[in-house]
């Protein structure tokens, strides 16, 4: 299987025109402890994200809850800034393939040429290097629907100041020209003007959304972020506010972010879905075709789960074990593998799993553990206070999927066990065919799913 | 509507009512329907619909006032046969059927778990309201003649002093009473899949994910080997891949114990593949009850059909979702006519005047719709009737 190189960022969807490109994009919040309050850890809710977001498309972003997906939503609108990676906006393909070109070179090693480039694509497209101009126009172009409409509505304000509000920031219509602008935007998200002079809480949940979602387009911008926009909403009203976002679009030439864990809505409103895990990307690909063949047993496990109303194309269901990992400390290799039903030697198991997995289903034997002595992720030697539980541990780990993966046998003596793993790198994602990405290890060996 | 007789709980002609400022709201609307032994019956609606109150009165977990139950019974047959009448029996029996015979999960494991007690002394607590006797005979105790503190200790409701005292005092009798009833919790624990059910009898709620607290949900409400369970939207605020789990947990556990269960949700997906019979409600009042593939595969109300209609599916072209045009009447002082009739689009005279009934329309399917009466038999004349309708032929809008 030859892989086509490159990043997903460079996956303008058959378009040639970004709203926005994002490169290795992290977002780490400290984990701070004892008196002092040293940092002791990172929290990684985005971990390396590229993704680009073509023009006049919708993108699906998929995951479980505390997957990182709002919090990416949240970075490319400008409302949290990453800690690390860049965030290019409006970039056509020809931009795009300059700045690919010139994250590769070392910033010493470039020409004047290319410094000068740089610096023009930076001060133009780049958040948060771009002139204040620049920035305040992004931010008036791209909009966000927040989750849920009855937090984010303040209840103290009428409907006519809520969705005036970014009208009379950005100084675009005051007095009766504004309440003019508001009810033609109330009109286009199916209220009228008897609704202007109403506080929040005398609307339903679906009202309180198009509200929100007149709210957003106040500034006529292109490009919305929808953070789960029906999650709170029953079936019936969903399917209104779903109908409403797709005759806008069309009206009005919408770009959609859509984050949601629904993945039937995803799968009706979406052109495109990128699926995370654990802050980063393990599946990209066009819709019908991540739900038809999925690439990553993530997104098959995800469909799997989803009860639906037809016949499943597959008989066996997969499923996933234990709960999601800690990440301040994500698993090495792929992040998946602790829990996935394929997992082999190849997927990166550490010390770290097997001592996770022995606190979860042999607890008498992790309690015995004295100490763990590390040399690497790889490598460590654990002593228990007795030797019986140190044969125990050893025999569990056989029994796992680990124990392929084992550098050397394990050496047991007495009280002590020394394991030692191989070596992997972290997982990649790669494409595997045109459009088609993932960044499961097994399958871009295999270049198919693996069986189970 | 047709009824068997070998009900488990029959729920009559219940209408639960709401005082408020703006009047009387009827949040359950002359509603009926029974639930048989082993079965699972899907209780399907909107926000509003009243759903939970019906599933909390069967509880009689309505707070009255402002609530008040306008008309109706609904009975528990026990297993010898006799019934109790669950809304005209005592404080004391109502308590001793909650938690024993009929328990409950809630939606929301994070707030229906109290923040302030370790997972094992709230499980215990279920344990030293219904199984008492238990408790003490595997203590050592004499079950007939219990010291009253050793009762105290089993109920939780032991001060610290007392407690400290009773140490002191008694050889190794706290010890064992203590064991006793954390074995129990254990077991109750370890029967749902917890793994380590030691570590988690001194957990507080907040060290737990959401799947772990709705597991120790169930294993509070199954610790008493119920035959009713209530579960009231149980996996709403769950990650899909939790749901499965949860979902297959709560079959497994009654597949093992053969309960019968009441399934609370919006999601009509979820009653696919979880529910022997569905009974959908809209504004109070019940539009279709029937054999779960049945009604989804063949909906005979039209709000059902709208319902299912604005699911998405794969095959629905985008932007094209048939949403039920309108939104949900006023619950409070609700005219006499079909509820569903301003958003329906079969809508005839006869829907704007009378209220319709339980109509069977074939084996165990039963349909509150005026397509399927008759003129005569709801006194209106036969031009005011909506276009009849005969199961099998869906007719479309």
């Amino acid at each position: 299987m030859t892989l086509l190189s490159g990043s997903l960022a460079a996956d303008f969807g058959g378009t040639t025109d970004a709203v926005v490109a994002l490169h290795g994009v992290k977002v780490h919040y400290p984990v701070k402890e004892g008196v002092l309050q040293r940092v002791t850890g990172q929290v990684r809710a985005v971990d390396g994200v590229d993704l680009s977001i073509p023009r006049g498309q919708t993108l699906g972003l998929v995951g479980e809850s505390g997957c990182g997906k709002t919090t990416l939503g949240r970075v490319i609108a400008g409302l949290v800034a990453p800690t690390g990676g860049d965030i290019w906006v409006d970039v056509d393909a020809t931009q795009h393939s300059e700045i690919e070109r010139l994250r590769g070179v070392a910033t010493e090693d470039r020409s004047p040429e290319d410094q000068a480039s740089w610096k023009s694509l930076e001060s133009n497209h780049r958040l948060g290097s771009m002139s204040r101009d620049k920035q305040s126009r992004y931010r008036r172009n791209c909009q966000v629907v927040f989750q849920d409409a009855f937090s984010s509505l303040n209840p103290r304000q009428l409907v006519r100041d809520i969705v005036g509000r970014p009208l009379r920031v950005h100084k675009e219509a005051s007095g009766e020209d504004l309440d003019r602008r508001v009810i033609e935007l109330l009109e286009r998200v199916g209220l009228d003007s008897q609704h202007l002079l109403r506080f929040p809480h005398q609307f339903s949940g679906g009202q309180r959304q198009r509200i929100s979602i007149a709210r957003a387009l106040a500034l006529n911008p292109e490009f919305v972020i929808l953070d789960e926009p029906t999650s709170a909403l029953d079936v019936s009203v969903q399917a209104q506010i779903l109908n409403l976002l797709v005759d806008l679009q069309k009206d009005l030439g919408l770009t959609y972010l859509f984050i949601t864990h629904d993945l039937g809505v995803v799968q009706h409103m979406s052109d495109r879905i990128a699926v995370m895990y654990l802050g980063q990307i393990a599946e990209y690909g066009p819709t019908a075709d991540v739900f038809n063949s999925p690439l990553h047993p993530y997104s098959r496990i995800l469909r799997d789960s989803n009860p639906t109303l037809e016949d499943s194309l597959d008989t066996v269901k997969w499923d996933l074990s234990g709960t999601v990992p800690n990440p301040v400390n994500p698993p090495q290799g792929c992040r998946l593998h602790p829990r996935c039903p394929v997992a082999r030697a190849e997927c990166g198991w550490s010390i770290d799993d097997v001592l996770t997995d022995a606190e979860r289903n042999t607890p008498v034997v992790f309690e015995t553990i004295s100490r763990v002595e590390r040399s690497s992720d790889f490598r460590a030697t654990v002593s228990f206070s007795e030797p019986e539980q140190a044969k125990k541990f050893a025999k569990r780990i056989g029994s796992l999927a680990a124990h392929e993966a084992l550098e050397q046998p394990i050496r047991l003596d007495d009280k002590l066990v020394e394991v030692s793993f191989n070596e992997v790198s972290e997982a990649q994602l790669q494409q595997l065919k045109d459009g088609r990405w993932s960044s499961c290890t097994r399958t871009q060996n295999l270049g198919a799913l693996p069986e189970l | 509507m047709a009824r068997s007789d070998d009900w488990l709980l029959r729920v009559d002609d219940l209408s639960v009512h709401f005082e408020s400022s703006k009047g009387v709201a009827h949040a359950v609307d002359h509603v009926s329907f029974d639930i048989y032994p082993h079965e699972t019956l899907a209780l399907v609606g909107e926000t509003g619909c009243g759903k939970s109150v019906t599933a909390r009165s069967i509880l009689r977990l309505v707070p009255e006032p402002p609530g008040s139950y306008a008309s109706g019974s609904i009975s528990l047959r026990n297993g010898d046969g006799s019934v109790t009448e669950i809304l005209t029996a005592t404080e004391r029996t109502v308590r001793s059927i909650r938690g024993d015979r009929i328990s409950m999960i809630f939606q929301d494991p994070g707030k229906a778990l109290n923040p302030g007690l370790t997972i094992g002394r709230q499980l215990a607590e279920v344990f030293g309201e219904h199984r008492m006797s238990m408790i003490l005979g595997n203590a050592g105790f004499d079950p007939e003649k219990p010291s009253r503190t050793a009762t105290k200790i089993v109920q939780q409701r032991a001060g610290l002093l007392e407690r400290g005292v009773y140490r002191l005092t008694h050889l190794r009798a706290p010890k064992a009473l203590q064991k006793s009833i954390d074995d129990s919790v254990m077991e109750a624990l370890a029967d749902t899949g917890i793994p380590n059910p030691r570590k988690m009898l001194g957990s507080y709620p907040h060290e737990l994910s959401g799947g772990m607290k709705q597991r120790v949900m169930i294993a509070q409400a199954l610790a008493c080997d119920p035959d009713l369970l209530i579960a009231d939207e149980p996996t709403t605020a769950l990650d899909v891949t939790i749901q499965a789990r949860i979902l297959d947990l709560i079959h497994e556990m009654q597949q093992r114990r053969g309960m019968a269960i009441l399934y609370i949700t919006h999601d009509l997906s979820l009653v696919r593949q979880f529910a022997d019979r569905v009974a959908v409600m809209y504004a109070g009042r019940l539009a279709e009850i029937g054999p779960s593939a049945e009604v989804l595969a063949s909906p005979q109300h039209p709000y059902t059909q709208g319902l299912l209609a604005a699911i998405p599916r794969p095959a629905t072209p985008r932007g094209q979702l048939a949403a039920i045009p309108g939104t949900v009447p006023q619950l409070i002082d609700p005219p006499a006519q079909c509820h569903f009739a301003s958003r329906c689009s079969f809508a005839a005279a006869a829907c704007h005047e009378v209220t319709p009934q339980l109509l069977t329309i074939a084996e165990k399917r039963d349909v509150s719709c005026h397509r399927f009466d008759t003129a005569s038999r709801i006194g209106v004349s036969p031009q005011d009737m909506p276009s009849a309708a005969t199961l099998g032929g869906v007719a479309s809008s």
